[in-house]
């Protein structure tokens, strides 16, 4: 596709043969049909006004979808059309995705659009990937096609899909604020006009408190609840019934109901009818917030590569985003930071943090003509990079499509309460109307027989069903907070608590992660403590992994150390300074030998297998360190704690497969993988989960996030990553993995007072409704056993709290 | 009674309204904007500190 297909951006005019000019905008080509054009669009995206095309072509969202039927442009679509294969494909975000329904509904019916190769809908970010064949549709009828379903569609940018989710953000805490202000009010008049039919009240301050509840009321239905109301019409539309059409059903009974008792002098419900709606606006709004945790992992990611990169114009350096890199740029990263994109090391020569990356806990000597990976750190030297790929090629972009990949294959699981709802809603107004029909016929009077109907319906609202697994979940993970276990949302306790496999990162996560100094080998004459003051004034101030360890453990034994002057780093070697005067060397065997220094010897023996560090003064040896990656102390308990509840344990690791191994046996692992990439770590992890299994991974690095976001149960250690905390599904609050024992056990048990839960409001229903059809229950005695009912469930659940230890 | 009554429902309408157009002015200057990050902010190391270590 060229260019010049396209009329101009700014004008809309024909581009005469030639006359192209063209400006590379953030996601796509845009091109003009004479610099005037080109100079407007400038100037006009230079005022940031840029939203002006996007209104001259868009609709904003609030508008009916209807409103715009027909109106999408091709010549504006075809801008965002990429090739993928031998497919056409676009990337489209669709408002208005809000349940797995949602994402069902839309890949059935785009799919079904000849020409359409494949859909893929992401519920976390409601972005659709659609494969098509260019010849047989367009973009156009695609947008068309969702917009007839009543979504919005949109074409994906970054920005889009960031205004989009904001936007929806923003609407529910609006609707939600004004819900739960105006519910306040209401509850109070409620309390008054109970209070009243029990101990007797005015006939005219019950019609004022009455008129008082239909005021506050009806904005919660209408515009709180606006976005039911919408969805269940739209179920009806689509001869697809929906959750929303059951909240609907409920909140406008109620409502209409209690205006015609205003009138007739009955006791009033407006309470229930606004109290549905908020609870639920909550329960959306968590969801919403859930979603956006979802996504911001992969912007997390993402700003790795962000920042500003320093890229060479000639001899000048200029500072360029790093979308703006391109294959054959040389860039220079100083020492501290990341970098921006996948490279070769063109000059110089430096030692690189890949641990977040890898998994390989050591940093790694890198020189020219040797590869760089985006996201890792650069330690010890400014080095000048050649790029071999653009950002959204480099390793730090394809991880992100790994996550989203995982991530849009994981559907919102359906809880036990919901899936009892569906059932429990559709039989109780069945109960009602029959209970109604019934008395009606036997001779009742109309008022008397909806009144019972009414009875069947308040006592079996699903309060306390609908209270069972949340106030449960929460008093879980209060609880699992306060012992320093982080759990991201509700349903992960319920995951939790079924894990039939725990899989393990090894670097960071069952070891410390960073070199830990084990061993002091002082040479003849010389002390333990001489060495490593000599090594700590010399390792001073530098980021490299094995100067802090030899910091950190000269201060734990509280040995003091001068300030070393005159430091220099040597990549891939070892640091040369001056400490009181005297020339001190601290570096790799070789190293030592290079600066001549006297007295090195051939090998030194290092029991655990770790990293020898030798140390010279005046040219002359002093003796060694030795460093080692530690298994963490708390971690064969942890995995006898698993293998005791039977639950398979098994060692993923980027590192090479001995040292996997090794790891494995000191923890008790069963078995170990041994040099996986981010994406075979997470392929292995679909295939467990295939084979049935109900897979816990524990990671700490970019490495990891795409198996973490793929394991029915992500956790991630605090101090890794940012990217693994963001991708994870809990967090333990510090690097102690009893915790996660903990959080296991608190998962069981909450997941046990949550079927305690269910079974008694099950058991209050079943003792309850026959009551009530009887008529031998008025609607206040419902509503006050109602209450009653889930009381006991809040008080059941608060157990959870007091019970954290036991 | 009665007047005194409706008085203190008008007020606490007025109150919780007030209460209601604060929130309302917080969520449209972005207080609410990340609810997720500054609870997490606890686990993160502070990147100053890592520096002057």
């Amino acid at each position: 596709m060229t260019a010049a297909q396209f009329p101009c951006f700014h004008c809309g005019a024909e581009i005469p043969a030639g006359a192209l000019v063209e400006e590379r905008a953030d996601d796509a080509t845009l091109s003009f049909c004479c610099h005037g054009c080109h100079g407007a669009y400038l100037v006009i995206n230079g005022a940031g006004l840029a939203d002006f095309y996007r209104r001259r072509e868009w609709r904003e969202s609030g508008l009916s979808p209807q409103a715009f039927q027909g109106k999408y442009q091709e010549s504006y679509l075809a801008r965002f059309v990429y090739q993928a294969g031998a497919a056409s494909a676009i990337d489209i975000i669709i408002d208005g995705i809000r349940c797995a329904s949602c994402v069902w509904l839309n890949e059935k019916i785009i799919g079904r659009i000849a020409g359409v190769q494949e859909v893929r809908v992401n519920y976390a970010t409601g972005r659709a990937r659609v494969l098509f064949d260019g010849s047989r549709t367009s973009p156009a009828q695609i947008f068309s096609r969702i917009d007839e379903l009543g979504y919005l569609p949109r074409p994906y940018t970054r920005n889009a899909a960031k205004e989009v989710a904001l936007n929806e953000h923003k609407d529910l805490l609006f609707r939600f604020g004004t819900a739960a202000f105006l519910s306040m009010q209401l509850m109070a008049y409620a309390f008054a006009l109970y209070a009243g039919y029990f101990l007797g009240i005015d006939e005219q301050m019950k019609n004022y408190l009455q008129l008082f509840s239909w005021l506050v009321t009806t904005p919660v239905v209408f515009y709180c609840g606006w976005p039911f109301l919408r969805g269940a019409w739209r179920g009806i539309v689509n001869g697809s019934p929906n959750m929303e059409l059951l909240i609907a059903t409920g909140a406008l009974s109620s409502y209409g109901y209690s205006v015609y008792a205003t009138f007739a002098g009955e006791e009033v419900y407006f309470e229930t009818a606004a109290m549905i709606v908020t609870l639920i606006l909550i329960g959306r709004l968590l969801e919403n917030a859930a979603k956006r945790r979802a996504s911001s992992g992969i912007e997390r990611l993402m700003e790795l590569c962000s920042g500003e990169a320093q890229r060479f114009k000639g001899d000048e350096l200029e500072p360029v985003d790093p979308s703006l890199l391109r294959p054959g740029d040389l860039i220079l990263v100083s020492p501290g930071e990341r970098f921006p994109v996948d490279g070769t090391i063109a000059e110089e020569a430096t030692d690189v943090d890949e641990s977040a990356a890898t998994g390989e806990p050591l940093p790694l000597y890198k020189q020219a003509g040797d590869q760089v990976i985006a996201g890792s750190c650069n330690l010890t030297g400014a080095v000048r990079v050649r790029c071999d790929r653009e950002v959204e090629e480099s390793f730090i972009a394809r991880v992100a499509r790994l996550v989203e990949q995982a991530q849009s294959r994981r559907a919102p699981i359906q809880r036990l309460a919901d899936r009892i709802s569906g059932y429990f809603v559709p039989a109780v107004l069945t109960l009602a109307v029959a209970t109604f029909c019934w008395h009606y016929s036997v001779g009742g009077e109309f008022g008397p027989s909806l009144m019972t109907a009414l009875a069947v319906v308040v006592i079996a609202c699903p309060c306390a069903l609908g209270l069972a697994t949340p106030t449960a979940i929460l008093a879980g993970t209060g609880a699992a907070a306060s012992a320093g276990v982080i759990f991201k949302g509700g349903d992960i306790l319920e995951r939790l608590s079924r894990v039939t496999v725990a899989v393990f990162d090894k670097t960071g996560t069952l070891t410390c992660g960073t070199p830990m100094l084990v061993d002091v080998q002082p040479a003849q004459g010389l002390s333990r403590g001489e060495v490593l003051a000599l090594a700590a004034a010399v390792e001073r101030g530098s980021l490299h992994p094995i100067a802090k360890a030899v910091r950190e453990y000269a201060e734990a034994n509280g040995i003091a150390y001068p300030v070393g002057e005159e430091l220099v780093s040597l990549a891939g070697g070892g640091v040369t300074g001056r400490v009181a005067g005297e020339a001190v060397a601290v570096g790799s065997i070789c190293f030592l030998k290079r600066t001549g220094a006297s007295g090195v010897p051939e090998r030194v023996e290092s029991p655990e297998g770790g990293i020898v560090v030798g140390v010279a003064r005046r040219g002359r040896y002093c003796g060694a360190l030795v460093l080692k990656d530690r298994i963490r102390e708390d971690a064969p308990g942890l995995v006898s704690y698993f293998k005791r509840g039977g639950i398979g344990t098994l060692l993923f690791s980027g590192d090479r497969q001995e040292c996997t191994e090794k790891a494995a046996l000191a923890a008790g692992i069963d078995k170990a993988w041994g040099e996986l990439s981010p994406a075979e770590k997470a392929a292995k992890i679909e295939r467990l989960r295939e084979e049935g299994g109900t897979v816990l991974m524990v990671g700490d690095g970019i490495n990891d996030a795409p198996a973490l976001s793929a394991a029915d149960v992500g956790c991630a250690v605090a101090g890794g990553t940012d990217i693994a905390m963001e991708t994870s599904d809990l967090v333990l609050a510090k690097p102690d993995l009893e915790r996660l024992a903990e959080a296991h056990r608190m998962a069981r048990r909450t997941m046990a007072v949550v079927r305690q839960n269910l079974a008694w409001a099950f058991l209050y229903n079943v003792v309850g409704v026959p009551l009530a059809m009887t008529g031998r229950l008025t609607p206040v005695y419902a509503a006050a056993a109602m209450a009653l009912s889930s009381i006991c469930v809040v008080g059941n659940s608060l157990k959870l709290m007091r019970t954290r230890n036991g | 009674m009665a007047s005194s009554l409706i008085a203190l429902m008008g007020l606490s309408l007025f109150l919780g309204c007030a209460c209601w157009l604060v929130f309302l002015w917080a969520v449209r200057r972005g207080e609410f904007h990340d609810m997720e990050r500054p609870k997490h902010r606890m686990l993160d190391e502070d990147e100053r500190e890592k520096r002057r270590k």
